[in-house]
C-alpha cells in the first residue's frame, strides 16, 4: 500500500506526465523529465548534507568569543536532517509539468535553484516559497529559454475531472483543501464579475476557467502544506490574495503566466500569517499518522 | 521506503520505453506539391510580426462582394494615426503562405541490385469617388461616440473610434453608410468596456480606381501593446458556420503559441501512396478536416514552425530581408541576416467551439516543424538479383501501409484507395511446390 499522501501526489503526477506524452503530443521531452528529476534528487541529497555545516560555519563566522549573546548557538552540535527525496521528486514532477525549456540546462538550474529555495528561504525551519513555482519563476527571469505553456492542457471536461477528483483525494488525506477552494472560489468569482461587466457570454467564462493549467495549480502546486500558512484563517485569506494578484495580472496586464507570479510573490507573505494567526506547524508525518492511525508526531526538517 | 523505490523504478522504465524524437531531418526528399491557403474558400490570412510589445498586424483582405459595400470593423488596443497604418503587397501573404505550406515530397527507389538501401537518398531542394458621409456634432455626442482619428490610406478611408457604449456604436456606424450586421451591439460592449479602439475601414472608391486593381490590398497596422490577441468573436456575429483562419507569426525569439487553446501539430511525415501525387490538394483538405473532427473542432493546428533562412525542403524560396520588411518584420535591416522565426497556425473556428478570441504569446521555442507528406516511388526497371525478388516481394506490403495510412489520415474508403495502388508484377519465376515446402 502507498506510504502517506506524498506518494498519492507522486503518481497523479506521473500519470498526468504519461497521460501528456501518449494523449496531448506535447512538447514534453521524456529525457528533460529525467534531468528535473536527476537534479531535484541530487540536489536534495547534496542540500541535506551539506545545509547544517554551511549553516554552523556561518554561524561560527559571526560568533563572537567575547559576547556571550548567544554561545551555545556556535559550539551546538550539528543535527543531521533527514534527506525528503519525495518532497525533491514532487517539485521534479510539478517542473516537468509545468516548466518549457530549450536547454538541459535551464531545466538544472530550475531544479537546483527550487530546491535550494527551501533551504534558503525559511524561517523556523519552514520554508516559504513553493519549490517548483521558485524554480519557474527563476528561469523565466535569469535565462532566455524558459516559458510555460498555459494552453497546452486544453479544457476537456473529463481532464478537469480527473485532475478535481485526484488533487482532492490528495488533499483530504493531507487536509488542505481549504486552500484551493479559496483560490479558486475567489478568481472564479473575480472572472465571474468580469464576465458580467464585460457582457461576455458565459460560455466565455467557463473556458475562461476551465483550464487544465489553472487547475493543476490550484490542485498540486498552491496546497503544498509546508510552504503556505498553518492556520486556516491565513491561509484562506492569503489564497484569496493570490487569485486577486492572478486575476489582475491576467487581465490587466495580459501576463499569461499570471498565477505563477503570483504565487510568487505573495508566498513570502505565508510568514507574516503565521505571525498573525498562529497555528502548528504542518508535518507531513504528523499528517500521515493522524490519517491512519491518528497519532501526532513532530517533524523537524525544511522538506 | 519501499513504496517510493517501486515509484522511481517505474518511472525510469517508463521513460527508458519512450521513443525519442529525432531532431533533425537527414534529407527531406524532393519537393512535389503544396497545400496553400487556396484550397479554402474563405480563408482569412493574419501575419502578425511582434517583438515584445511592438506589433505590426497584416490583414489579407479576400472581400468578394460589391467594393462599395465592403465595411471592416476591428477592435485595436490604442488610438492609431495615419503614419501607423499602412496599405501593404497581396504579394508578400502569397509568399508567405507558399514558403509555410504543407509539402508533399518524393523519392525514388534505388536498383536493389545496386546494394543500396532504397529512399537514401540527399535531399533535392528546389531551390474611390466616396466622400464619408457628413456626421454631426451632436450625433457623437448623444451616442457617446468619438472619432479620435480619421484619414485615408491607399484604397481606405479609415476611421479610429471609441465609443461609451455599444448600442451608440452600432447606430453611429450604420447612420455613417456602414452595413453592420444587426445583433453586433451585444458584441462590441466587450470591446468597449476594455478600453479598446475600433478601427473602421471603408473603400474610397476614387482612390480604388486609381491602383487599377480588381482587389482589395491587405491593410497594415503598427502599435504597441502588451495585448497579444486577434479578436474573432466579431467575425461570427449571425454566424455559426466554420471559417477557416491562417495565421502566420513572426519573432526574433522563436515559436508563438496560443494560450486560451490547445496547439496540435498536424499529422506530419507520413508515408502515402504516390496517386496523391495528382490530388494532393484534396489529400490535405480531408486530412486536416479528419484531425480537425478527431480533436473535437477546438485546437488550432501548427502547419508550420521554422527559422525563416532556411527551408528543406522549399516549397518556396525563403523570403529575403526587402519581403520581410514588407510583410511587417521592423526589427530586420535591409540585406543583413534575418533573425524571423514563423509560425504558421491553421485555426478552424466556429462560434460553439471558439468562444473566446485567439491570446497568443512568444516562446524561446527554436523547435522546427512542417506539414510533410512522402511518397516513395518504387523501383520498376529491369532488376535481377536475389535483392530484387526480394525487394518485389516487399513492395505489396509496404504499398498496404501506405494505403492504411492513407485512409486513416482521411478517412477515404480503403477499398477505393487500394484499387488505385500500383500493381506489383511477380517476379518470382519458381515453381510452386517450392513455396510448400522451402
Amino acid at each position: 500500500m502507498l506510504g502517506e499522501a506524498r506518494d498519492y501526489q507522486i503518481l497523479f503526477l506521473s500519470l498526468f506526465l504519461v497521460l501528456g506524452i501518449g494523449t496531448r503530443d506535447w512538447t514534453l521531452r521524456p529525457s528533460m523529465i529525467i534531468v528535473a528529476i536527476a537534479t531535484c534528487l541530487v540536489t536534495q541529497w547534496a542540500a541535506t548534507s551539506f545545509w547544517p555545516i554551511f549553516q554552523q560555519n556561518i554561524r561560527n563566522f559571526f560568533a563572537k568569543p567575547e559576547s556571550c549573546s548567544y554561545p551555545q548557538d556556535a559550539t551546538k552540535p550539528i543535527t543531521p536532517l533527514q534527506p525528503s527525496y519525495r518532497s525533491a521528486l514532487i517539485t521534479s514532477l510539478g517542473l516537468s509539468l509545468l516548466l518549457r525549456v530549450d536547454n538541459y540546462t535551464t531545466m538544472m538550474i530550475a531544479g537546483m535553484l527550487a530546491i535550494l529555495s527551501k533551504f534558503v528561504f525559511q524561517v523556523e525551519r519552514k520554508h516559504f516559497f513553493n519549490p517548483a513555482n521558485f524554480g519557474i519563476i527563476s528561469v523565466l527571469v535569469l535565462t532566455k529559454d524558459a516559458w510555460v505553456s498555459p494552453g497546452q492542457w486544453g479544457e476537456d471536461w473529463w481532464y478537469g475531472l480527473l485532475f478535481a477528483g485526484t488533487g482532492g483525494l490528495v488533499l483530504k488525506r493531507v487536509g488542505r483543501w481549504d486552500t484551493t477552494a479559496a483560490f479558486l472560489g475567489s478568481y472564479a468569482l473575480l472572472e465571474a464579475i468580469r464576465n458580467v461587466y464585460l457582457g461576455w457570454t458565459w460560455d466565455v467564462y467557463w473556458h475562461r476557467l476551465m483550464s487544465g493549467s489553472l487547475l493543476l495549480f490550484a490542485l498540486f502546486m498552491i496546497t503544498d502544506p509546508r510552504s503556505i500558512p498553518n492556520a486556516r484563517t491565513g491561509r484562506l485569506i492569503w489564497a484569496a490574495g493570490i487569485a486577486i494578484l492572478t486575476f489582475i495580472l491576467r487581465n490587466y496586464f495580459f501576463v499569461s503566466t499570471a498565477v505563477f507570479w503570483a504565487l510568487f510573490a505573495i508566498a513570502p507573505l505565508s510568514v507574516l500569517a503565521d505571525f498573525i494567526w498562529s497555528a502548528p506547524k504542518f508535518s507531513w508525518v504528523k499528517a500521515t499518522k493522524s490519517a491512519e492511525n491518528n497519532i501526532s508526531q513532530p517533524e523537524l526538517s525544511p522538506n | 521506503m519501499k513504496p517510493f523505490r517501486i515509484f522511481i523504478t517505474f518511472l525510469l522504465v517508463l521513460f527508458t520505453f519512450i521513443s525519442f524524437v529525432p531532431e533533425a531531418w537527414a534529407f527531406c526528399g524532393f519537393y512535389v506539391a503544396k497545400a496553400d491557403s487556396k484550397l479554402y474558400n474563405k480563408a482569412s490570412q493574419v501575419v502578425l510580426a511582434r517583438d515584445g510589445d511592438r506589433t505590426v498586424l497584416t490583414m489579407a483582405n479576400d472581400y468578394q462582394g460589391a467594393v462599395k459595400d465592403f465595411a471592416l470593423v476591428v477592435p485595436v488596443p490604442v488610438v492609431l494615426q495615419k503614419d501607423q497604418v499602412h496599405v501593404g503587397d497581396p504579394k508578400i501573404i502569397e509568399r508567405l503562405d507558399a514558403f509555410s505550406a504543407p509539402r508533399l515530397v518524393e523519392y525514388f527507389d534505388e536498383n536493389p541490385c545496386d546494394g543500396e538501401a532504397p529512399g537514401n537518398r540527399e535531399a533535392g531542394a528546389t531551390r474611390g469617388g466616396w466622400e464619408p458621409p457628413s456626421f454631426s456634432a451632436s450625433d457623437e455626442k448623444t451616442l457617446g461616440v468619438t472619432v479620435e482619428a480619421k484619414f485615408t490610406v491607399g484604397e481606405y478611408d479609415i476611421l479610429i473610434l471609441s465609443a461609451k457604449e455599444s448600442d451608440g456604436l452600432q447606430t453611429w456606424l450604420q447612420r455613417n453608410g456602414y452595413k453592420i450586421p444587426q445583433g453586433a451591439n451585444q458584441l462590441l460592449q466587450p470591446y468597449i468596456r476594455q478600453k479598446m479602439k475600433f478601427f473602421v475601414a471603408k473603400i474610397n472608391l476614387k482612390e480604388f480606381e486609381k491602383t487599377g486593381s480588381q482587389f482589395l490590398r491587405p491593410l497594415m497596422m503598427a502599435y504597441e501593446s502588451p495585448k497579444f490577441m486577434l479578436p474573432i468573436r466579431l467575425g461570427m456575429i449571425n454566424s455559426t458556420s466554420e471559417q477557416d483562419l491562417i495565421v502566420y507569426l513572426l519573432s526574433p525569439k522563436g515559436q508563438a503559441e496560443i494560450t486560451n487553446y490547445r496547439m496540435v501539430n498536424i499529422p506530419s511525415d507520413t508515408e502515402i501512396p504516390v496517386f496523391v501525387k495528382n490530388d494532393f490538394g484534396n489529400f490535405y483538405k480531408s486530412m486536416f478536416q479528419t484531425s480537425y473532427v478527431k480533436e473535437d473542432k477546438k485546437v488550432a493546428f501548427l502547419e508550420y514552425a521554422w527559422d525563416m533562412q532556411s527551408c528543406d525542403p522549399c516549397s518556396a524560396e525563403p523570403l529575403n530581408s526587402e519581403e520581410l520588411r514588407k510583410a511587417g518584420v521592423f526589427w530586420v535591416e535591409r540585406n543583413s541576416p534575418n533573425n524571423v522565426f514563423i509560425t504558421r497556425m491553421h485555426i478552424r473556428y466556429s462560434r460553439d467551439k471558439f468562444p473566446e478570441d485567439l491570446m497568443f504569446q512568444e516562446t524561446s521555442s527554436r523547435k522546427s516543424f512542417q506539414g510533410r507528406y512522402i511518397m516513395h516511388h518504387a523501383f520498376t526497371g529491369e532488376a535481377n538479383c536475389q535483392a530484387a525478388q526480394e525487394y518485389k516481394r516487399s513492395l505489396p506490403k509496404r504499398f498496404e501501409q501506405e494505403a492504411q495510412n492513407l485512409a486513416k489520415l482521411t478517412g477515404w474508403n480503403i477499398g477505393d484507395i487500394r484499387k488505385k495502388l500500383p500493381v506489383v508484377a511477380s517476379g518470382d519465376s519458381s515453381p510452386w511446390w517450392r513455396k510448400i515446402w522451402p
